[in-house]
């Protein structure tokens, strides 16, 4: 019997130590342990050049971040694998990073194919996830509450073409685009655009891609005669157009083409051919958005290159995901989803504001052009680096 | 004067696609096998080509005789190591020989991914557009068709009229007989797959100078080829010329009244009515 | 090292003289290891194992599909993956626009891409393997454009669908997919029905002549193998959510189904499963640490297995005695039939008749308006110098080859309209030259395949034992026709064409390449034809030694044309004859 008491007794002394220990031990660990961020990155596949970029962007943010001592007192991590652009495969990573590896965060795939596949995904677990892969959007209508659009709407990519256009004097005007989601609804936009700014459109088409031999479709446009040639292109179709073009000898006075152009190789590509070509950007280095400079300045560090819009985007995400996480802080979806439905954040791509299905609302379009061999921002003439050189020569 | 231009981008189109078909025709119809990596071959071309012009500035038609004596070699090699061995099998030859060059298809895409990347990469060289009776003629073009028709022409006189080109068309046309008549079959075999390839890659050198080739669609120029040659007639030279020439003529065609969507479909349209119609092909071979 | 591949390919090894029946019990045992390992998985695993394991069992299946078409009918198909989107898009359509529920949906959308499969097939299966195969691959490929112009099933941007299935529905309802591929498979492989399909797949030629469908076959394999990838492409396309024309004709897919298929064993039952099960496992592991080298790796993979194993896991395993493939519809010991002499059935004088029948191949004549008769009740030798137009005399009467001009009649009827498979099972049966056995049978399934279309009201089993009784191949039943001697080839085509319960048998040099022994046992047989229920047999022969004392008529071709007619003696002394063989002396 005292024996028994002594222990009770014991216990009774020790147990509270002991709880003590083990909760104090819990929260320190608890506050070491880090916050884990996951995502898929098509590191193979055809679309892994585009999403190394996507995946810097992350990685970027990321280190910026814990630079700043991290979010919530705990340091970030990055865990991704390679969803080989197969959106199936994408499917079965984020099912894996929800369900086995139990993220804290999650950010979208690149592209939109994948994005969509990954959207009811997000949706079914409940994780607010921004995505700066995905333009569509598809994605973001009703039935969607968890995903956010981090890139403006296809539908604005390429807004600021056809203004362009008409403040150079052109009245007549071709619209082409590329048979993919995301080219035909900007595509539309613009015939739906052209018409409202009373622009004739006088040729307009759309083709498969893998793009087909340009050749017959250049002698059509060359037909039409338009003073404006505006293309929702990738980047193969803008390189074959743009040479089919020069191949029959016609120069159309304004020529746009959207998505191709920002690619680092469209130079050296068509060389003399591009010269005066103008394209979209969702995110230009000269602007002045928050943590612009600091985001270009840390890129070159980690990476010895320029940044490009894909990589802005996701840091755009990373700052998003801070922004929520501090505000918020925990790391509730919930709480992490409300939030993000109902505030604005500023980021290197302008300002995030989000209908209540996720659709982007306030992120801006930009309008470069190639001069020679520079690259000059050319509209809104508010933030333009330069003005636009017209016409388009084809030389 | 539009149909005038059209009958001439539709002819300088099907220059290119004699060039992208003849190295396959040429495989097929002396071994009976279809090169499934004739896609993977001429890509890689292309791919290398934009590499060396890029990184040596020079002009990349000077890589033509190397990368044709080189894949000649390669090619030898490649046949006798994967294919030859399988020669000797009665009627799932034609199955396996499918099979093992469907492997190799993926094994050459996966090297150009790696070295180079899975854009789609072009070259700015040849770009000057000749203007003739307001005609337009881009010297590109013009170079691919006046290659494409020089090495089917000097393929076709090899065949006819030389001893070693006749006896690939012996071995061809019947490999017994071919074999009573002395002829070493294996080595027909040998050079024609060789040839084949080689063939295949100087196609990828001209290619990348007319239109953006990269490493994940290899295989729409395999489909492409492929739709030529069967065209044409399996196997028939002169057949896959001129379905080279009625493909170009067709898409210009369309794509100039029709559009984008309907171009692309023309080459796969044609194939399908041909099988129904016509399924020896335009040509008057018949194997 | 050709050999050694080919036998590789086609020989089922040695099985002893008598068949087991019935299911093995360590068979049984693992599969309801198996049916209860697949029901644990749910319940005790993460979701992550789920999902991988739905995504083994929607390859098992597609690989199944293509199994079909490819490895049992030899149709090599490099575009499956046409009916996976298919079937995707018909049941998501389905679904969203008439609200069917999701599983029916599938059903529907599985029949409907059969009904796609037997259009297409009328088409496609008319050609070639090659133009068969890239003919595939290119649909793929036209199928994407069409897809992603069609705005009723949402075009480019394809379709999102409403979260329906949960992921344990879905995996539940893959393994009936599977389990459905699997049966097909099993009913290809193991019944008399299918038999057909493999022989179709060895010697379409020979199999035509035996009286099987081809064309009608091949169309029958390719709707089957239409089925499970289009029912997995709506499952898969509701486990999604989502489908646009790139996911859904996505040719990545067609690529790992056949290395899986070829892996496993092309062709075999079990191959497709253990295959995919293996290099899924496999390649999920190894692609983390090697992702740059995934493509080429199965580009390898399927190089070494064509070179070194072409028969893949079963195999491999068929050398050390398991997953053996059984003999269809083999009795435990071969009966022992025994007949009393039939009277073949009565009238028609005249068995076959040519009249002026002239066939051109081009500028070459090959037959120059012969006409000639085979009459009840006799033996017919047909010889002549090479190049007389012998076997295309027979090659026009079996339906092989069109004539020019003239015709056949077969027991006083007209028979240039029928294909040549019904005339073999109408009655006329023929051999080959060179024998056309189909190699991956038995001689048991070679013979049982002829008697299934000559069985005439009686049983096949039995009409295929007194067959082989009848040519004394019994002891031999179960070898596969490569362990066979030239002779005994010859006589298992004999076998095959009296199995055929045939009217008349046309015999293409049977006697070539035998022994005297060989010649022997053969003679035998046709010495007593009339009994065997044969109404008339006719040879072309170039060893005359052995047929002329059985022979009742003899009839001597030169270049095209009937040159002499009438009784072995007189004829072989024709000034005529003689000098068409030996040439004129001078």
């Amino acid at each position: 019997m005292s024996g028994g008491n002594l222990r009770v007794r014991g216990c009774a002394l020790f147990a509270p130590l002991i709880a003590a220990a083990v909760l104090f031990g819990a929260s320190a660990a608890h506050a070491q342990k880090p916050i884990v961020v996951g995502a898929s990155i098509s590191e193979t596949g055809p679309l892994a050049v585009d999403a190394s970029y996507h995946l810097k962007g992350i990685q970027v943010g990321v280190a910026d971040a814990n630079a700043h001592g991290g979010w919530l007192g705990r340091k970030l991590v990055l865990k991704y694998y390679d969803d080989q652009s197969n959106p199936g495969t994408g499917v079965r990573l984020y099912t894996r990073l929800i369900t086995e590896d139990k993220v804290d965060l999650l950010i979208g795939p690149y592209s939109s194919g994948i994005s969509q596949a990954v959207a009811p995904l997000v949706n079914k677990y409940e994780r607010a996830t921004p995505m700066p892969g995905a333009s569509l959007p598809a994605i973001f209508s009703a039935g969607n509450k968890w995903a956010f659009q981090l890139l403006p709407p296809a539908t604005g990519y390429a807004e600021g073409m056809l203004p362009m256009a008409k403040a150079m004097g052109a009245h007549k005007v071709a619209i082409l685009q590329a048979q993919l989601s995301f080219t035909l609804a900007c595509g539309q936009a613009r015939l739906d655009q052209a018409k409202a700014l009373g622009m004739d459109v006088v040729y307009s088409t759309t083709y498969a891609m893998p793009p087909p031999d340009f050749s017959s479709i250049a002698l059509a446009i060359k037909s039409a005669n338009p003073d404006a040639v505006v293309v929702c292109s990738y980047y193969p179709d803008a390189v074959g157009l743009a040479q089919a073009l020069h191949r029959i000898g016609y120069a159309p006075r304004f020529f746009a083409e959207t998505i191709g152009p920002a690619e680092k190789q469209f130079n050296s590509a068509i060389g003399p051919i591009a010269n005066r070509i103008i394209s979209n950007t969702s995110w230009w280095p000269s602007l002045k958005t928050h943590g612009n400079a600091a985001f270009i300045a840390s890129y070159k560090k980690m990476f010895n290159e320029e940044p490009d819009y894909h990589a802005a985007g996701t840091y755009a995400a990373v700052q998003v995901l801070g922004a929520a996480v501090k505000a918020t802080k925990s790391l509730d979806q919930t709480k992490l989803r409300d939030w993000l439905a109902t505030h604005e954040v500023e980021t290197v791509e302008g300002t995030f504001k989000s209908s209540p299905t996720g659709l982007s609302l306030k992120f801006g379009q930009y309008m470069f052009q190639i001069q020679g061999d520079k690259r000059v921002l050319v509209w809104p003439t508010a933030v333009a680096q330069g003005k636009p050189e017209a016409p388009y020569t084809g030389q | 004067m539009i149909v005038l231009q059209l009958v001439i981008n539709g002819v300088l189109l099907g220059g290119t696609y004699i060039l992208l078909a003849q190295g396959l025709n040429l495989i097929f119809g002396v071994m009976g096998i279809v090169n499934i990596a004739h896609g993977a071959i001429i890509t890689l071309a292309g791919l290398f080509t934009y590499w060396f012009a890029t990184e040596t500035h020079q002009s990349p038609l000077l890589l033509i005789p190397p990368v044709f004596i080189v894949m000649l070699v390669v090619g030898g090699i490649l046949q006798r190591l994967l294919l030859e061995p399988l020669a000797k099998l009665g009627r799932s030859r034609e199955l396996l020989t499918l099979m093992v060059t469907f492997g190799l298809s993926y094994v050459l895409v996966e090297t150009a991914l790696n070295f180079f990347g899975s854009q789609y990469v072009s070259l700015p060289d040849l770009q000057t557009t000749w203007s003739v009776a307001g005609l337009a003629f881009n010297e590109a073009l013009v170079a691919a068709g006046a290659l494409g028709a020089l090495i089917s022409g000097g393929l076709y006189i090899w065949l006819r009229y030389t001893a070693s080109g006749q006896a690939l068309l012996a071995t061809s046309q019947n490999p017994v007989g071919a074999v009573t008549c002395g002829i070493d079959v294996r080595r027909m075999r040998a050079i024609a797959f060789a040839l084949g390839t080689a063939l295949a890659a100087t196609a990828g050198i001209l290619l990348i100078l007319i239109l953006p080739l990269s490493a994940p669609t290899a295989d729409t120029l395999t489909i492409l080829s492929f739709v030529i040659v069967a065209l044409g007639g399996l196997g028939d030279y002169r057949g896959a010329v001129m379905a080279a020439l009625l493909l170009g003529l067709v898409q210009s065609g369309v794509g100039y009244y029709l559009g984008g969507d309907a171009e692309v479909v023309v080459p796969y349209l044609l194939l399908i009515t041909f099988m129904v119609v016509r399924p020896q092909g335009i040509g008057h071979a018949t194997r | 090292m050709g050999q050694w591949l080919e036998r590789r390919l086609s020989a089922p090894p040695t099985t002893p003289a008598t068949a087991a029946r019935g299911p093995r019990p360590l068979a049984v045992a693992i599969l309801v290891a198996v049916i209860a390992g697949a029901g644990a998985v749910p319940l005790f695993t993460s979701a992550y194992v789920l999902q991988l394991a739905t995504d083994i069992l929607t390859f098992a299946a597609l690989a199944y599909g293509w199994n079909i078409i490819s490895g049992c009918t030899g149709y090599l198909s490099f575009g499956q993956v046409s009916f996976f989107g298919i079937g995707a898009y018909a049941t998501s359509v389905l679904v969203l626009r008439t609200g069917v529920p999701w599983y029916l949906a599938a059903l529907i959308a599985a029949a409907f891409s059969g009904v796609v499969a037997a259009l297409l097939g009328t088409v496609m299966l008319r050609l070639r393997g090659i133009m068969f195969a890239l003919g595939m691959l290119g649909l793929a490929r036209i199928l994407v454009v069409v897809a992603s112009d069609w705005n009723y099933i949402g075009a480019a941007g394809g379709l999102t669908l409403p979260a329906q299935l949960t992921p344990v529905a879905v995996y539940l309802a893959m393994w009936v997919a599977v389990a459905g591929a699997f049966a097909l498979n099993y009913f290809v492989l193991h019944s008399g029905w299918g038999l057909s399909v493999t022989g179709v797949r060895d010697e379409e030629t020979a199999a035509s002549a035996i009286g099987v469908p081809t064309a009608r076959i091949k169309t029958a394999a390719f709707i089957m193998s239409a089925l499970a990838p289009a029912a997995v492409g709506g499952l898969v396309a509701w486990n999604r959510s989502f489908i646009d024309p790139p996911s859904a004709f996505d040719p990545t897919l067609d690529l790992q189904v056949i290395v899986f298929a070829l892996f496993g064993g092309i062709g075999t039952l079990w191959g497709p499963a253990l295959g995919t099960l293996v290099l899924v496992i496999v390649g999920e592991q190894f692609w983390a640490y090697l992702p740059d080298l995934q493509l080429a790796l199965y580009g390898v993979l399927v190089i070494a297995v064509v070179l070194a194993f072409p028969g893949g896991i079963v195999g491999i395993a068929n050398r050390f005695g398991w997953l053996r493939r059984r003999p269809v519809l083999a009795p435990t010991t071969l009966p022992s039939v025994s007949r009393p002499p039939q009277p073949a059935p009565p009238g028609d004088e005249t068995i076959i008749e040519v009249r002026d029948l002239t066939v051109r191949f081009g500028g070459l004549v090959a037959l120059n308006g012969i006409s000639l008769s085979v009459r009840r009740g006799e033996m017919v030798s047909i010889i002549g110098a090479n190049g007389a137009g012998k076997t295309t005399l027979f090659n026009a009467i079996t339906g092989f080859v069109k004539p020019s001009e003239g015709g056949v009649f077969y027991r006083g009827k007209s028979v240039s309209d029928i294909p040549s498979y019904q005339r073999a099972r109408q009655g006329i049966a023929r051999t080959f030259q060179i024998p056309r056995l189909m190699e991956s049978m038995t001689v048991w399934e070679n013979t049982l395949l002829a008697a299934r279309y000559g069985k005439r009201g009686g049983d096949a089993v039995e009409q295929a034992a007194w067959a082989l009784h009848t040519v004394k191949l019994d002891a031999l039943w179960l070898e596969p026709p490569s362990k066979l001697s030239p002779g005994q080839q010859r006589r298992l085509e004999m076998a095959r064409a009296l199995a055929l319960n045939p009217t008349v048998i046309l015999l293409d040099e049977v006697m070539a390449g035998m022994t005297r022994d060989e010649q022997g046992e053969i003679r035998a047989v046709l010495r007593h034809f009339r009994e065997l229920g044969v109404a008339a047999v006719a040879g072309v022969e170039h060893v005359i030694s052995a047929i002329a004392d059985i022979s009742d008529r003899m009839i001597v071709l030169d270049r095209g044309k009937k040159i002499a007619e009438g009784k072995p003696d007189t004829v072989l002394r024709d000034p005529l004859v003689i000098e068409s063989y030996l040439g004129k002396v001078s």
